[in-house]
């Protein structure tokens, strides 16, 4: 599974997190299992910022509040503003969900479609 | 009370009507016995008016060490150092990552941050599906206890919301997280105020419009308020096949 981005013209690498990079904390609960990844297709609801990069390969491990987290951070959300995110079409799920039972379910096409929209932060 | 989608063209509804909000919550109970979640309908005597309710045992990591205090000194509030807030301030220090992918060291819970065990707490939630009039939607009471008995205050209710919420809820979830006389029992329970309702279910209610997905309006509201105060619903109340197609809620394209 590789990371893709949007635009036609390119042709981009396979990118993966380089080698070099030291290895993350091991997680005794991490599985191999965990680590496969899954495509996942972000698309923005409303008037919330599309982002540059849509599709993304996942570990199936990550929560649905890690995925969240990034994808605040890439496109700049204050602390006022939370971004909800919905599965298909239907539902919200939960943040402690892994991404890769999402798929498991829902995917379609080889992705699971998310959706996202941000608004303003409860509190 | 209606509004106009963006595009102008039809006229949908954000919130419910109690008879669907019956409906809705008819068709989640039915569900619930399938799936043995725990739901049951309480109804007042001599009335149509009722709610949803269930009870469940959550497992929460208080996220204040000042709530900690008040909790009591059988844990070790010397050691539950880093809160979620720490956590996160962490990760977005660590995570330098290239624009295109996702790096493994952007994670929530790597483990870098270590939580004694001692901060975890077993608490008895109960979670009360009601009608707001004034709203015209769902509303989530709860109440929660420690396996003593003891209920908790406000203070540490605010403490163990899920971090996913964001620090400002934590800190200032005045307008979110009340305490409420319960309109039908008359006891003190929490409350999740439904101020918010319409601005969530709005793009989620937009999707399955244009979908022609049916949507069982409680169901997905539940799906997002829920997990806030530990109540996850089940991803197979979303995988199941609805038992009928009508529509559950009130979008309805003119």
């Amino acid at each position: 599974m590789s990371d893709t981005a949007e635009s036609p013209t390119e042709s981009p690498p396979k990118e993966e997190p380089p080698k070099e990079e030291p290895a993350p904390p091991a997680e005794e609960s991490a599985t191999s299992e965990d680590k496969k990844k899954i495509d996942v297709l972000l698309k923005a609801v409303g008037d919330t910022p599309i982002m540059k990069t849509k599709k993304w390969a996942v570990e199936r491990g990550r929560t649905v509040q890690s995925l969240s987290q990034f994808i605040s951070r890439f496109l700049k959300l204050d602390a006022t503003e939370q971004l909800f995110i919905y599965v298909n079409q239907s539902f919200a799920p939960s943040p402690d969900q892994d991404v890769g039972i999402l798929f498991d379910c829902f995917g379609s096409d080889g992705k699971l479609v998310l959706h996202y929209c941000k608004s303003q932060a409860w509190g | 009370m209606t509004q106009e989608s963006t595009e102008g063209e039809a006229v949908m509804d954000l919130c419910v009507q109690e008879e669907t909000f019956h409906h809705c919550c008819q068709l989640l109970l039915q569900q619930s016995e399938q799936l043995r979640d725990g739901w049951s309908w309480e109804s007042v005597q001599g009335s149509q008016v009722g709610y949803l309710k269930k009870t469940a045992l959550r497992s929460v990591d208080f996220n204040s060490s000042s709530v900690w205090d008040q909790v009591g000194s059988s844990s070790d509030s010397g050691s539950h150092t880093v809160c979620r807030q720490q956590q996160q301030e962490k990760s977005a220090l660590v995570a330098s990552y290239d624009s295109d992918s996702i790096k493994e060291d952007i994670a929530d819970d790597d483990g870098v941050c270590a939580v004694s065990k001692d901060s975890r707490e077993v608490l008895q939630y109960e979670y009360h599906i009601l009608y707001s009039c004034s709203y015209s939607t769902p509303v989530l009471y709860f109440r929660a206890f420690t396996l003593e008995g003891r209920s908790l205050s406000l203070e540490e209710v605010w403490s163990s919301v899920h971090p996913n919420f964001g620090i400002r809820l934590q800190n200032s979830p005045l307008n979110t997280i009340t305490q409420q006389e319960h309109p039908l029992l008359g006891q003190p329970f929490f409350m999740i105020h439904p101020c918010k309702t319409e601005e969530f279910m709005r793009p989620v209610l937009q999707l399955a419009r244009d979908q022609h997905r049916p949507v069982n309006y409680v169901l997905t509201w539940l799906s997002v308020v829920g997990p806030l105060v530990g109540l996850d619903v089940p991803l197979m109340y979303f995988t199941l096949l609805l038992p009928s197609p009508s529509l559950l809620s009130n979008t309805k394209p003119n």
